[in-house]
């Protein structure tokens, strides 16, 4: 599990340029399926066919970055966020364009309160002293995503992009170790979630399945003066109860609540205040799909350093698989 | 209709947004006195059919939601007080020395205490009140609550309605049970009445958190038309004359680009002609109400609005005129009855 986090989380793949994320699961789970297509938005959408139920599993690859807006005389890149990137998290770290360039990001020197830190008083230092220089490396409209590691220390996982590439890592494991099921299975590895769960929305439209279970992180309360939530990392896959774009529907919950015990796995319930997920949009569409979600305790989401459980996200596949396989409507 | 029998007896029903399955049965029963055929759907959406008397198959869709505020448990600390955090919308302020019911294993009571005024700093009294500062005090002790509440619970306001003077009635979520009862009051008045078009009156769920019902039913019922029915502010002292209305006075109709043109002219017209009291309601943009969602469902519906002006919304001491009520189940079921064969396609204007 560890070796497919790193290489899911190394890669690239900000929202609306998934391309290299997308080749890298295709690769992986190549002749585990019966058919994998590529969508108009660019979600790949691997089919285990059967008699049974149609059952849709979403899994967002895309993950949060910058965009190079503007470049200075002296080569300094502006950027602009690409989903929910938090100025405080951004400062002093790396981030890499496609073809490889890596940028320092920090702020303008001048700025005496960094409560008034905003990204358009940050930029990004490629090393060069021209703007000629620097557009030879990044052009206005190039995406870079965060540097971070990953690393495995004891039953912990440090890394960008955690946030969903274990989410990933636990689809592409199930697949993997899925055992025989009559029940038709859509794994969905989705794009643009961290824009408004946009490549679902489509998936969910053209698949219309009878049930949607997606596999996400959340946020977690066991940090030092965090804000009260009883998901704690190392304490099981969560079951989302809701956030801010679902309410799950009962039946789910019921469904991912009996196959945890049935397995006998430790769990526990996900109230997320803030933030949506993939099913938020899989639900309304196409007339309505009862959709629920397993979600990965994760520490510091949308920082280079997002911080979960091995342990965790190995139960999350274990109970992905039991619910995809004992789920009869 | 007995209108006060039956606002009290729904709006103390609950049916928190995400949890509506309960009432939403005991909604169906009620609708299918009137009904051709009731069902409810994946979402539990109650869907009540009436067969109209034209020879096309035309369909307009009454929609009222169903579902209300409240609540959901976050965790329990070890004295045994329960934390929460709001589903829907929901100011802190009313919600000192409330009593509510945790639907647990089985149902618990509880008070959200409050500090007493002798006990209060000065610089506390002035503050506001944050949901995530209070707890809900059920009398058990953390062993106790443990044994039947867990993390994700839903919890709901137990406030009693009140008959006040002059034919108001106060109640919680009359926001938006009134409005399921003008449903039942048009399909009771629509019984007397010819109308050409086939009726799906929509109780929906989820609308006070993102009108998520109305998206499912409106794609599912495929309507030719739609009325949304929901409260719109009462006047109260100190908030601006542009955005309330009076009680009394008569249901609001809607007007603005959520809504469609020609069908709210003739709707008013309607009124007009009989002797209906109304009041306008315009609408610049986004009503939040379910008829921004219907609007815009797969190619488009030609979507009404018609409001009852409720005071103090999201508390619980909604409170509205019996009046407007009776009025609005007039004006729609009246309306629904002129609409006939002839109307071909609803062009925009």
């Amino acid at each position: 599990m560890f070796d497919l986090l790193k290489k899911l989380t190394q890669t690239t793949g900000v929202s609306g340029n998934e391309e290299e994320i997308r080749n890298v699961i295709k690769e992986e789970i190549k002749g585990k399926v019966d058919q994998i297509t590529v969508d108009t938005l660019g979600n790949l959408i691997a089919v285990k066919k059967g008699n049974g139920k149609k059952i849709m599993v979403a899994a967002h690859m895309d993950e949060i970055g910058v965009m190079a807006t503007f470049i200075d005389d002296n080569g300094f890149v502006r950027f602009s966020s690409i989903g929910g990137v938090n100025q405080y998290n951004s400062i002093g770290q790396k981030v890499r364009f496609n073809n490889g360039t890596i940028g320092a990001l920090h702020y303008e020197q001048k700025l005496d309160d960094l409560k008034n830190l905003k990204l358009s008083k940050m930029y990004i230092d490629i090393g060069v002293d021209s703007k000629e220089e620097a557009l030879k490396l990044v052009g206005i409209g190039d995406v870079a995503c965060f540097v971070g590691d990953c690393v495995k220390q004891g039953n912990i996982i440090i890394s960008k992009a955690l946030d969903d590439r274990s989410g990933c890592a636990v689809v592409i494991d199930a697949i993997n170790n899925m055992p025989k099921t009559e029940n038709e299975i859509y794994y969905v590895f989705t794009v643009q979630e961290e824009l408004g769960l946009r490549g679902a929305k489509t998936a969910a439209y053209q698949i219309k399945p009878d049930l949607a279970i997606a596999v996400d992180v959340t946020l977690t309360g066991d940090t030092p003066n965090s804000h009260l939530m009883e998901v704690k990392c190392g304490k099981g896959p969560a079951i989302k109860i809701k956030d801010r774009s679902i309410i799950c529907h009962p039946k789910v919950k019921k469904l991912l609540e009996n196959s945890a015990k049935k397995i006998n796995i430790p769990y526990q319930y996900e109230v997320l205040e803030a933030g949506g997920s993939d099913p938020g949009a899989i639900h309304i569409s196409a007339g309505g799909v009862p959709s629920g979600a397993i979600s990965i305790p994760c520490r510091y989401v949308h920082s280079p350093v997002e911080t979960a459980c091995l342990t965790d996200i190995e139960n999350a596949v274990k109970l992905l698989i039991e619910s995809l396989c004992s789920f009869s409507g | 209709m007995d209108y006060i029998s039956i606002l009290k007896d729904i709006s103390t029903y609950p049916g928190i947004s995400g949890r509506e399955e309960k009432l939403s049965k005991y909604i169906k029963r009620m609708f299918a006195k009137y009904c051709d055929e009731t069902i409810i759907d994946q979402f539990y959406n109650v869907i009540g059919i009436k067969k109209g008397y034209g020879k096309i198959n035309k369909k307009i869709m009454v929609t009222a939601h169903l579902d209300e505020i409240g609540f959901i448990v976050k965790g329990i600390d070890e004295k045994g007080f329960v934390s929460f955090s709001n589903i829907g919308g929901i100011d802190g302020k009313i919600l000192l020395a409330q009593e509510v019911t945790i639907h647990g294993k089985k149902d618990i009571q509880g008070i959200i205490g409050a500090k007493p005024p002798h006990l209060l700093k000065p610089e506390e009294s002035k503050k506001a009140v944050n949901i995530k500062d209070l707890s809900i005090d059920t009398g058990l002790s953390y062993n106790e609550v443990k044994e039947c509440v867990e993390v994700g619970d839903f919890i709901s306001f137990s406030a009693k309605p009140m008959v006040l003077k002059n034919n108001k009635f106060s109640s919680k979520s009359l926001d938006n049970r009134a409005g399921v009862a003008i449903l039942i009051d048009i399909m009771e008045r629509l019984d007397k009445l010819r109308y050409d078009w086939d009726v799906h009156f929509v109780a929906t769920v989820q609308e006070e958190v993102g009108l998520r019902g109305a998206i499912i039913a409106a794609y599912n019922v495929c309507p030719d038309m739609a009325i949304v029915l929901d409260a719109c502010h009462g006047d109260i002292p100190d908030v601006s004359k542009d955005s309330v209305y009076q009680l009394g006075k008569g249901p609001a109709i809607g007007i603005g680009p959520n809504l469609h043109t020609k069908l709210t002219k003739e709707l008013i017209e309607y009124a007009k002609e009989e002797n209906i009291p109304y009041q306008i309601d315009v609408e610049p943009g986004n009503t939040g109400t379910e008829a921004w969602a219907i609007q815009v469902s797969k190619t488009g519906v030609p979507t009404l609005l018609v409001s009852f002006p409720l005071k103090y919304m999201h508390t619980t001491v909604e409170t509205v005129h019996l009046n407007d009520i009776k009025n609005a189940g007039k004006l729609i079921s009246g309306f629904i009855s002129t609409i006939g064969n002839e109307m071909g396609e609803i062009s925009c204007c």
